[in-house]
């Protein structure tokens, strides 16, 4: 069990948590600035190690009108087995106006008989910019085959909202049953075991960068497609997502993609984390 | 059984939905040389049926059926049909079946979701349009979607046929087959749930997403 509440707003400059509230086994380590742009780096850490059964863990953060965060985490997800259970990440995310979230998690590991739910609320401002990650891969099992958990499902839902006004820009709704299912094959995992997905909504958005995104994104062994979401109140979805059998192939793929982002976007390098 | 003959032609391959212009991503798998044959289009086509077919068109028109409002599941299939030539097919098609069925099967039904497209609190989508019109001429949810699902195979193949290319015969020995999945998938969006909802296939939907940078294609979709 956890709970975790972070809200960062802008001060002098700078963005810094203006609150943050956190219960049982999920904390944030102690900020950084990995550079001087005025974007604050939490990374949450769950010091249990691991999704159990009937684990649930509410993630709450807020990034303030005109503050930057940037949410990392210190391990991957791990889910263990869940017998007769789920494992349940419920995460609501709100970015204000001009306020920016980079969401940049290390991978979800699903193993032998894990059964997990992860949902995922964001509501953006039209002016926000939103970049979050994912990246879900197998757990080893004794016999060596990828598909041995139960269940994993993955929903995140992109809103946006401007004081009275909303309207719903993307839900990414994955749902991998590999004992119901034939996820191996065909037009599912085809043939891989690992799976990323990238999420950017900005105003900036456009099918320019879909394009260019796809020249960078192209190099990469990875089967990738990305595709622009329909238009709400003037900003713009893009979503793309990658199949392989390596996490390090897939944090190469979305690395590439956010480099050209940060770097475009903010002047800033490509994320490195490994320092901390 | 009024409804019959209304059924019929509102799910034959005739009605003019511009549905021979779309492969809803099977295309892409042509190119590469995946889908070459009766056998590797079954395999595919298969797939797409107890997939995307299942837990976004079917789910949407039982969702319909059970009282959800359509100006809450147009939005939704907005969201969730990501690969965007995919998303602009089921558009495309919707409002072509929206105009049909006012010219052919107007109800207070199909004016009001016409209004919502009109006013642009709506897009438009097949599924959704099929089955306002299919629920206003009283057909039964089971009906409806065996006959859309079935009507949506038909349209796919036929495209395959052209496409990869396959004998007329082989088409309908597809048909056939597909027949069994589409029951198969009918009974089985019955036990689905609103989490289910646009559930993704990755591949797929990749697929469906890399046709937008195909150089040569027969298809929009």
């Amino acid at each position: 069990m956890g709970e975790l509440q972070l809200v960062v707003a802008e001060r002098g400059g700078r963005s810094v948590a203006t609150h943050q509230f956190h219960r049982g086994a999920l904390r944030v380590l102690r900020p950084h600035y990995l550079d001087d742009s005025g974007q604050v780096c939490y990374v949450l850490v769950n010091p249990g190690g691991a999704y159990l059964g009937a684990d649930l863990y509410v993630i709450d953060v807020e990034v303030a009108d005109g503050a930057a965060l940037l949410l990392a985490t210190q391990s991957a997800t791990k889910i263990y087995r869940t017998p007769g259970s789920f494992a349940e990440q419920r995460m609501r995310l709100r970015v204000g106006e001009g306020a920016r979230l980079e969401f940049a998690p290390d991978q979800v590991i699903a193993y032998r008989e894990a059964n997990y739910r992860q949902n995922t609320h964001v509501t953006v401002h039209p002016t926000s910019s939103l970049v979050m990650a994912e990246i879900i891969t197998p757990g080893w099992s004794p016999d060596g085959a990828p598909f041995r958990y139960e269940e994993l499902r993955l929903r995140t839902e992109v809103r946006v909202e401007s004081g009275e006004t909303g309207g719903l820009l993307a839900v990414d709704n994955l749902l991998i049953r590999p004992p119901l299912d034939d996820v191996t094959g065909m037009a599912f995992m085809e043939g891989f075991s690992h799976l990323g997905s990238l999420i950017v909504v900005d105003p900036r958005v456009d099918q320019a960068l879909a394009d260019e995104l796809h020249e960078i994104t192209a190099g990469y062994a990875a089967q990738t497609g990305i595709s622009l979401t329909e238009a709400v109140m003037g900003t713009a979805g893009l979503v793309l997502r990658s199949l392989s059998n390596s996490t390090e192939e897939l944090q190469r793929v979305a690395g590439a993609a956010t480099a050209l982002l940060r770097k475009s976007w903010f002047g800033q390098d490509r994320l490195d984390l490994r320092k901390y | 059984m009024t409804y019959q003959l209304a059924l019929q032609q509102l799910t034959d391959s005739a009605l003019p939905t511009g549905a021979f212009a779309h492969s809803l991503g099977f295309e892409t798998y042509i190119e590469r040389g995946l889908v070459r044959d009766e056998e590797s289009f079954g395999v595919w086509l298969a797939a797409f049926i107890s997939q995307q077919l299942t837990y976004s068109d079917a789910l949407a028109i039982r969702f319909f059926y059970e009282g959800v409002a359509v100006g809450e599941l147009d939005p939704l299939l907005t969201a969730q049909l990501l690969p965007r030539q995919v998303r602009e097919a089921s558009v495309k098609m919707g409002n072509r079946v929206l105009e049909i069925g006012a010219e052919i099967f107007p109800s207070p039904g199909l004016a009001e979701y016409r209004e919502l497209v009109a006013t642009g609190r709506g897009a438009g989508h097949q599924p959704l349009a099929f089955a306002v019109i299919a629920r206003s001429l009283g057909v039964p949810l089971s009906e409806a979607l065996t006959a859309y699902l079935f009507a949506t195979v038909t349209s796919l193949t036929q495209n395959a046929v052209r496409a990869i290319p396959l004998g007329q015969n082989a088409g309908q020995r597809l048909l056939r087959k597909a027949a069994d999945d589409v029951a198969a998938a009918a009974e089985r969006v019955g036990h689905l749930t609103p989490g289910d909802f646009g559930a993704v296939s990755p591949g797929l939907e990749i697929a469906q997403m890399r046709h937008e940078r195909q150089r040569a294609r027969m298809f929009m979709s």
